[in-house]
């Protein structure tokens, strides 16, 4: 199953750092099935409410949240994700 | 033909802008800028469902793709590329926006959003509210300082570093409209819930 | 007009004489202040026959109309001069409360010519000017010379130099405040070779503003802005910038181990969620900002500020060490030494690579923590493996034969974004007009952290505009002279409109991103005139050539030619990369006679 893996503050609110998620009730999942992000982050919600209204808004990832697949920027939840992948995911962050 | 991901931005934000009644068929128009080119929508391809043989690339001071383009639309995308710093055009026919602009010389948003984002959006005329040398300049100036403006009774153009940002104003406006025309139907006293907010009007 | 002083100080100091006089007003409208004026008055002031150690050399120290009104973030304050590391136009930038007090001292302008026969320091109280023998402060290190010298962040504002300075490292920075640095590209060099060793400055007088209704109003909005934005409100104070280490490594943009490789495996440890978890006491803020982006950070051996996400990267993936505390000690270190932590870093790891690769014998070894603290001293003292590495990795690569090695663009290192995986990184590394430079128009934004909006950072069509924008912006804001961090809550065009509301003179938004515009393309011509070509608009063969092996930026290799070509063409320069006459005269360059 997908890993998700959460950075700086949203390791405070989830209590962890890292997450693997089991698929959303109801779902019949093969191991070798592709999910899309959608999915992920709601079964990372579902096992993990207190990230509920943290990274989705309106249906779509939140403003100023980014959501990687391994290394690569998803811009929506229809992006398919392997069952080996590692999701991270980062709150509003700033540098220089 | 144009990279695949900017035709993917072009195809998503066209079919919003469509979808949210923005537009109609036909109208509108987006393009970008790439160094010294521009990527914009070739004359009468349709925003709501765009090809890629519907977008253009050509010099950013000449026509140089070997396609006809809408010479009424690209002339005012180049001003506005040669005079701000714009890297990114979004064109619609707001019709709220549109309604609003014909009795006022700015339209100042009453709504949270609006004044938030956009304060002031100035109202520029012209008598061939289409395609002169001297509407794109007059756009292209008043853009130096707004990043969204209203052609009188012809709709708005938007500047941003993305084409989301751009189509981002565009909302923003019309949902600002429409707010207030909402407010003047409902045709209630005005409760200020706003601080400072006698600075909109000079920003 | 308001906001500026009008008032240049100019110091003389061969003759320890001093005058100050009108600041010229056409040129103020034209560059507006900071990083731009310093880039105007350095053009007439330093030319190819001075080499940056004469006493022909100048240092232009600038802030700017907008320095001192209380505006967010108003403390800034720029030094310009020509680089002796890398021989381009140089200006640093840096916050903390001098700046902002040089401003109420009634000055826009500082011009420090000459050399002093002696070790001096100098102080400004007002219209007061003194000259003071620092021969028994010369060897002090900057922590105790700030405090000797009677450092009191609301009322007596010290910048120095440290040991490094005195001993002419390339790579010293000034610094001010006692942990502020104006860093990169060795203006501590040149304050050295000036024999000055401190400047410190009293002064309670705030600019007048012109109108003082829209001024608030503005201040108001702004304050609205940076409370809304998560990233001003939110993750800059909570985690600093330390915060872009996981983000950074995870999309394999990490360098390591003198860029050979983009991922660290180390990351987590440095991180600034680690930083946050166990060494970090408090954050803090420069004067009149409401960010505070600030770490104040304590390990058993010191406390103090910082570290930042580029000297946490600096001596830590780039040299392959994951101890945190190690890290923190080393950054203390530097800014007492007064050193500037990018090149420091990236320089130890280049030695590391050419010892162990056998080029040289040092026994430094990536991964060694216990070897950073000693050899940041050796560097400062100039004294043994610190002779080699005190002017910076290029020359030291360069003499041990594999100038290549060297991760550096223009002889100054390149920061903590590996541009094999961010293209746009990449064409800013190789344009940037003082060299390998984030801050010049740091792509993470677009590229990194979808600010405003994700683009695709392996995509080369269209991206040199976002470069060309990001550093016309840039510019800018080093002139008026405010922080960068502001830009990530609010727009430019209330920059613009404070800018107007406080001088009086109309800018539009479009009018001071030609600001910027016009700010970059004489710091072009500057280094054209220095000799530079477009065969220096380049990056290191590892960036071009080799690709990182695994990972999400693997088969990567920066495509520079393309982009370069685009960015030439859309900044109006012929194929050469020289700017074109017509950019010339719509810049209002022409004539300047350049």
């Amino acid at each position: 199953m997908p890993t998700i893996k959460l950075y700086a503050n949203l390791r405070n609110i989830a209590g962890t750092t890292e997450v693997s998620i089991t698929p959303p009730s109801g779902m019949l999942r093969s191991v070798s099935r592709e999910s899309n992000l959608g999915a992920c982050v709601s079964a990372l919600i579902e096992q993990v409410p207190a990230l509920d209204g943290v990274i989705v808004e309106d249906g779509q990832i939140k403003p100023y949240i980014v959501i990687n697949i391994n290394g690569h920027a998803a811009t929506n939840f229809d992006v398919p994700v392997g069952k080996d992948d590692v999701i991270a995911i980062f709150p509003p962050m700033a540098g220089g | 033909m144009v990279d695949e991901r900017i035709y993917k931005m072009f195809r998503e934000i066209g079919r919003d802008m469509f979808l949210s009644d923005m537009i109609s068929s036909h109208g509108g128009n987006l393009s970008i800028r790439l160094g010294d080119r521009i990527i914009i929508k070739r004359r009468g391809a349709m925003l709501g469902i765009l090809k890629p043989h519907d977008l253009v690339e050509t010099r950013l001071d000449k026509n140089d793709s070997g396609v006809v383009l809408a010479s009424t639309e690209l002339i005012v995308h180049r001003a506005i590329y040669l005079n701000t710093p714009a890297l990114a055009v979004c064109h619609c026919h707001l019709r709220t926006a549109v309604a609003f602009s014909l009795s006022r010389d700015e339209l100042v948003p009453i709504d949270n959003e609006g004044s938030y984002l956009l304060k002031k959006i100035p109202v520029v005329t012209e008598e061939f509210a289409s395609g002169t040398p001297q509407m794109a300049n007059k756009i292209a100036e008043t853009l130096k300082n707004y990043k969204i403006v209203m052609l009188r009774g012809h709709g708005s153009f938007a500047i941003g570093q993305t084409l989301d940002e751009a189509f981002h104003w565009s909302s923003t406006l019309e949902e600002a409209c429409q707010i207030e025309l909402a407010a003047k139907l409902i045709n209630e006293p005005f409760i200020e819930y706003r601080g400072m907010a006698e600075g909109y009007k000079s920003f | 007009m308001n906001g500026w002083n009008n008032k240049v100080l100019d110091i003389d100091l061969t003759a320890q004489t001093y005058e100050t006089y009108p600041l010229d007003m056409e040129i103020a409208r034209l560059f507006i202040g900071g990083r731009g004026l310093g880039a105007c008055l350095l053009w007439d002031l330093v030319g190819p026959e001075v080499d940056p150690l004469d006493p022909e050399n100048v240092l232009i120290f600038t802030n700017g109309p907008l320095t001192g009104t209380g505006y967010q973030t108003s403390n800034r304050f720029s030094v310009t001069t020509k680089s002796p590391l890398t021989g381009t136009i140089l200006d640093a930038n840096s916050g903390g409360f001098w700046g902002m007090r040089f401003k109420k001292a009634g000055y826009d302008v500082m011009i420090v010519r000459g050399k002093a026969s002696k070790p001096v320091w100098v102080e400004i109280k007002n219209e007061e000017i003194t000259f003071h023998d620092a021969s028994d402060l010369w060897g002090m290190r900057v922590f105790a010379l700030t405090e000797k010298l009677g450092q009191n962040n609301n009322k007596r504002n010290v910048l120095c130099i440290g040991p490094a300075g005195e001993n002419l490292s390339r790579i010293a920075a000034i610094m001010n405040d006692r942990e502020r640095a104006l860093a990169r590209g060795g203006p501590g060099t040149v304050m050295g070779s000036k024999n000055l060793k401190a400047i410190v400055v009293e002064g309670k007088t705030r600019p007048k503003i012109e109108d003082k209704g829209r001024f608030k109003f503005l201040l108001y909005e702004s304050r609205k802005l940076l409370a809304a934005s998560p990233v001003t409100s939110q993750a800059l104070p909570e985690f600093g910038t330390v915060v872009l280490m996981n983000i950074m490594n995870n999309i394999c943009a990490l360098p390591t181990r003198n860029h050979q490789q983009s991922q660290f495996e180390g990351a987590e440890a440095i991180s600034g969620e680690a930083l946050t978890d166990n060494y970090l006491v408090k954050n803090d803020s420069c004067w009149a900002c409401p960010i505070g982006c600030t770490r104040i950070s304590k390990t058993d051996k010191v406390k103090g500020e910082g570290p930042e996400f580029e000297s946490t990267w600096a001596f830590g993936a780039q040299c392959g060490i994951d101890d945190l505390p190690a890290i923190i000690e080393a950054n203390s270190i530097c800014n007492d030494l007064g050193l500037d932590t990018i090149s420091a870093g990236s320089t130890i790891a280049c030695a590391m690579e050419l010892s162990e690769k056998g080029y040289m014998n040092s026994g430094l070894r990536f991964g060694r923590a216990d070897q950073l603290a000693p050899t940041l001293e050796a560097m400062a003292a100039r004294e043994n493996v610190g002779a080699d590495l005190a002017d910076g990795s290029f020359r030291l690569a360069s003499k041990y034969g594999h100038p290549e090695l060297s991760m550096s663009a223009k002889g100054l290192e390149m920061p903590a974004y590996d541009p094999r995986g961010m293209q746009g990184q990449g064409l800013l590394y190789a344009t940037s007009n003082r060299g390998g430079c984030h801050m010049r128009g740091n792509m993470v934004g677009p590229e990194v952290l979808g600010l405003p909006k994700m683009i695709d950072r392996f995509q080369v069509q269209g991206k040199s505009s976002f470069v060309t924008l990001h550093q016309n912006v840039s510019a800018a804001i080093d002139s008026l002279v405010i922080c960068k961090f502001t830009n990530m809550g609010v727009a430019e065009e209330y920059f613009a409109r404070v800018l107007s509301a406080v001088t009086g003179i109309h800018y539009d938004t479009g009018e001071l991103t030609q600001v910027g515009e016009r700010i970059w393309n004489l710091e072009r011509l500057y280094n054209l005139r220095e000799g530079f070509t477009k065969e220096d608009d380049t990056l290191p063969p590892r960036m071009l050539n080799d690709a990182p092996a695994e990972g999400p930026s693997a088969g990567r290799v920066v495509k520079l030619n393309p982009m370069l070509k685009e960015y030439y063409r859309g900044r109006g320069w012929d194929e050469n990369g020289v700017p074109l006459q017509a950019k010339l005269k719509e810049l209002k360059l022409v004539n300047l006679g350049v």
